[in-house]
């Protein structure tokens, strides 16, 4: 006799394997649908897999996609393992473009020196951005979604002012954004640029510093339960603190990355949700460092199909629907991943499992 | 009452098997309650108790084995199914909303509420409900507001409610004092004059034998056997739970080779007094010397600053009056400069205070080393070190576990308190302050618990015990100290100490010694 029961845990692998097959189901439902509104599926799988992984423009589309969803993805990650929501990770996007953009518009150098101090600039302003949320999380006990997530708008507008403002373009007089930075971030193949490789190998170093760092077994804890962090004495305010800010500062990097490795220059709207679709990330990888790289991927071949099916005239909010499905399928998928069929094993009965 | 003859028992239980992945929970258990009694259901933990009252109740479903209902077969797919079948079940840890009222509990995932109500209407049937059963209730009181003999009265009115024929009851005085444990049994006396049945499981061998007619005791997920209460005795019982005769070691005795009680305190306390958020004083004026090498015993009734006491002595509060020294010197303020210093904390509720319920069992048990090589050193944390701890952890605490990875919150209860404790027991150099240490356990860990203090003790450290068992207490302590209203009333010599006067002590009378 044997039948399904839930487990409490699920291996990786056992993930792994229902997720795919949602991925499957995702992409047969998306099918359907576009069947059923009189498309040439075919022709469009066609052309959709060609565009993305089928040729080497497409490839460096996902690659420049990845790059800010890597960083973006790790700064949500960070602050679940402490527990909370960093909602914000667009407008410390946005501040860390300001703050690059200020240091590679108003310091002149050679690049050695400027990049990684609009680096460090930019990260400096994205733990502004959130030290804020952080210090009222950490002593008030004020819901950080509430505030980060406000603060986007903020940051957003005050974007928009400095590039259509004191920052804007005085050389070709447009409008809409500052002008060119006189420094970037060097290509390495193609258009993607040297800060792909770089958001990966960060994402690696978090990964190591989560797990075999005291600071992040204490993040790990305290994330865990605030009661046992309390029993064991550790510095709870300090760690909700410095999980925030290296949470700002790594959404902060993408926003840096976008201005000097993308952009190449400030304006408007150049967050582009990257900092909300970093929340889709962190939840696609379920709180673990690497899989933010995977995660990422997949986020970045959403995107990409999302412009290719835009230039076959399917609307741009094709992707927020795409996206929906794939996280609603991924949810059921990890859920189906704890059931396994039992059969009655006869084994000495242990007095101490549980 | 008598039965006509042939009536059949309300429930009964026909080779019930439940398996679990490498473990038998149960296995062909035979039972039957009859209608008008109380059967006790004993068993060490993990014996399969909570596994054959989750089968009764539709939670699990048995993987063999059939449950026939007044006579009739019964499948239970869901709880909604026993319940219809008039089988209530009070969990040891209420399953009530806090923030809603008594009211709103008892109607709340019931069919016979009112579509359109109010508050009136809906405290109405519940003053109504609580006059017909005989459970005092306020209706309109928070959940949250109620002591746990209010809440477990008002899980048991929610049960009732729904016309339980058969309850079933899961450790129920575990939390209640002794006044609520007598209301307790009053009432399930009359429910069963009324022809009704309860199954009551229970540690506590004197109340098993006083309120139940009829005991059936599992080992290892089998039915050993079914006695009429009147034939057994409680040491019976209890060889029967474990399998082996327990003796009652006198543990006040040291081993030859003991280290003595220390000249000087390790631990000192004067003055200190703890007031509490609102500024009202929890713990006044504690004065107390804690010797190496003793056992000292806190007795009290619950919520008369055992909990103060206890942060206290482990540096999770500071006392907002007084001096606390360790070894004669001023003692750190803060909980983990206490735990370096050798002072271990087994505190009250372990699952949500000493462990982190979502986290495995190796960064549970990495907790209070982390800091230090082999896992520690440096800004780093070495995951392999971490796990050879918790792995050696689990072995002197005799855990078997199939999993480190696994959720902490997925072992039993005993096991949690087994882990915690061996884990505490490793780096208490000075002093154990371990918080009721045996609540929730079976006879076997209990003594093995208790075996623990004494090792501790007889290597030289300070075991301070609190605890609200009388009898563990005068068996373990060196001496005794007595606490009520926040107060410490007395610290007597255990041996000589006789149970009238700590009991008038814990009541607040004769103090100053």
């Amino acid at each position: 006799m044997s039948r399904f029961q839930r487990f409490p845990t699920a291996s990786p692998r056992r993930i792994l394997a229902c997720r795919a097959a949602a991925l499957f189901v995702a992409i047969a439902i998306v099918g359907l649908v576009l069947a059923a509104c009189g498309r040439n599926v075919g022709e469009l799988g066609r052309l959709v897999l060609i565009s993305t992984i089928g040729s080497r423009f497409g490839l460096e589309d996902l690659a420049l996609f990845m790059s800010p969803l890597l960083l973006t993805g790790s700064a949500v990650t960070v602050t679940r393992r402490m527990g909370l929501w960093n909602i914000g990770g667009e407008g410390q996007f946005y501040l860390g473009a300001v703050g690059a953009a200020g240091i590679g518009l108003f310091v002149h150098g050679p690049a050695i020196l400027i990049l990684p101090l609009m680096a460090l600039a930019a990260m400096l302003c994205g733990m502004a951005w959130i030290a804020l949320p952080a210090l009222a999380r950490a002593f008030a006990g004020v819901n950080e979604i509430i505030t980060t997530l406000l603060l986007n708008f903020v940051a957003s507008l005050l974007v928009y002012w400095l590039a259509t403002g004191p920052w804007r373009d005085r050389v070709t007089g447009a409008l809409a954004s500052s002008g060119r930075l006189p420094v970037s971030i060097p290509d390495m193949w193609g258009v993607v640029h040297w800060g792909f490789p770089l958001g990966l190998l960060i994402v690696v170093g978090l990964a190591a510093v989560m797990s075999s760092t005291r600071w992040g077994y204490e993040v790990r804890i305290s994330g865990a339960s605030a009661g046992v962090a309390r029993y064991a004495g550790m510095p709870v305010k300090l760690r909700i603190i410095s999980a925030m800010l290296l949470s700002g500062a790594l959404a902060a990097l993408a926003g840096m990355f976008e201005v000097a490795g993308t952009v190449h220059r400030l304006q408007g709207g150049m967050a582009d949700n990257f900092g909300y679709l970093g929340i889709v990330v962190a939840v696609l990888a379920r709180g673990s460092c690497l899989a933010v790289i995977p995660a990422a991927l997949l986020m970045a071949l959403i995107l990409d199909v999302g412009i290719v099916l835009q230039t076959q005239q399917v609307a741009a909010t094709a992707v927020l629907a795409i996206t929906g499905l794939v996280l609603l399928l991924v949810a059921i998928a990890d859920e189906c991943a704890h059931y396994r069929p039992v059969t009655p094993a006869i084994v000495r009965p242990a007095r101490s499992a549980s | 009452m008598t039965l006509p003859g042939g009536t059949p028992p309300v429930l009964q239980l026909q080779g019930v098997s439940k398996y679990f992945p490498g473990v038998i929970a149960n296995e062909d258990v035979t039972l039957d309650v009859r209608p008008g009694e109380i059967l006790g259901l004993l068993g060490e933990n993990g014996a399969g108790k909570s596994t054959l009252m989750n089968i009764v109740t539709g939670i699990y479903q048995a993987d063999a084995g059939e449950i026939i209902l007044d006579g009739y077969g019964a499948e239970f797919a869901s709880p909604q199914d026993a319940i219809r079948a008039g089988i209530g079940m009070v969990h040891q840890h209420f399953k009530l909303v806090p923030a809603f009222t008594v009211a709103e509990n008892i109607h709340l995932g019931w069919s016979e509420t009112p579509k359109w109500t109010s508050k009136a209407v809906l405290e109405a049937r519940t003053r109504a409900l609580s006059e017909r059963f005989g459970f005092p209730v306020d209706p309109s009181a928070r959940v949250e507001s109620l002591s746990a003999g209010e809440q477990q009265r008002v899980e048991i009115l929610r049960v009732l409610s729904r016309e339980a024929r058969l309850l079933i009851l899961d450790e129920p005085t575990a939390v209640l004092t002794p006044q609520e444990t007598r209301e307790l049994f009053a009432a399930l006396r009359a429910f069963r004059a009324t022809g009704n049945a309860v199954i009551i499981i229970s540690h506590k061998l004197d109340e098993v034998m006083d309120i139940t007619d009829r005991v059936t005791v599992l080992r290892a997920g089998r039915n050993v056997g079914t006695w009429n209460t009147a034939d057994c005795s409680p040491e019976m019982l209890a060889a029967t739970m474990v399998g082996r005769e327990i003796s009652r070691q006198n543990l006040r005795v040291r081993s030859g080779d003991a280290v003595g009680v220390s000249d000087v305190p390790v631990m000192t306390l004067r003055g200190v007094g703890v007031r509490n958020e609102r500024n009202v004083p929890t713990l006044s004026d504690v004065t107390l010397d804690i010797f190496g090498g003793e056992i000292l015993g806190i007795a009290g009734v619950a919520g008369n600053g055992q909990r103060e006491l206890t942060e206290v002595l482990t540096g999770l509060i500071a006392p907002s009056s007084g001096v606390i020294l360790l070894d004669g010197a001023s003692a750190p303020d803060n909980a983990a400069a206490f735990a370096a210093a050798g002072v271990g904390h087994i505190p009250q509720d372990r699952l949500n205070s000493a462990l982190a319920p979502s986290l495995g069992i190796t960064d549970n048990m990495a907790l209070r080393e982390y800091g230090q090589p082999p896992i520690g050193g440096g800004a780093l944390y070495h995951g392999g070190a971490a796990r050879s701890l918790a792995e050696e952890i689990a072995t002197t605490a005799d855990v078997r576990i199939p999993d480190f990875a696994m959720p902490v919150r997925n072992l039993s209860g005993g096991n949690q308190q087994r882990l915690v404790a061996r884990r505490e027991i490793r780096i208490a150099d000075r002093v154990l302050v371990a918080a009721y240490p045996s609540r929730g356990l079976d006879i076997g860990a209990i003594a093995a618990m208790h075996g623990y203090f004494a090792a501790l003790r007889d290597k030289g450290v300070a075991v301070v015990i609190v605890s609200e068992d009388l009898g563990e207490l005068l068996s373990l302590s060196d001496r005794l100290g007595v606490l009520c209203g926040g107060r410490l009333m007395a610290v007597l010599d255990a041996a000589e100490a006789d149970i009238e006067r700590v009991g008038l002590l814990m009541a607040g009378r004769g103090g100053a010694s």
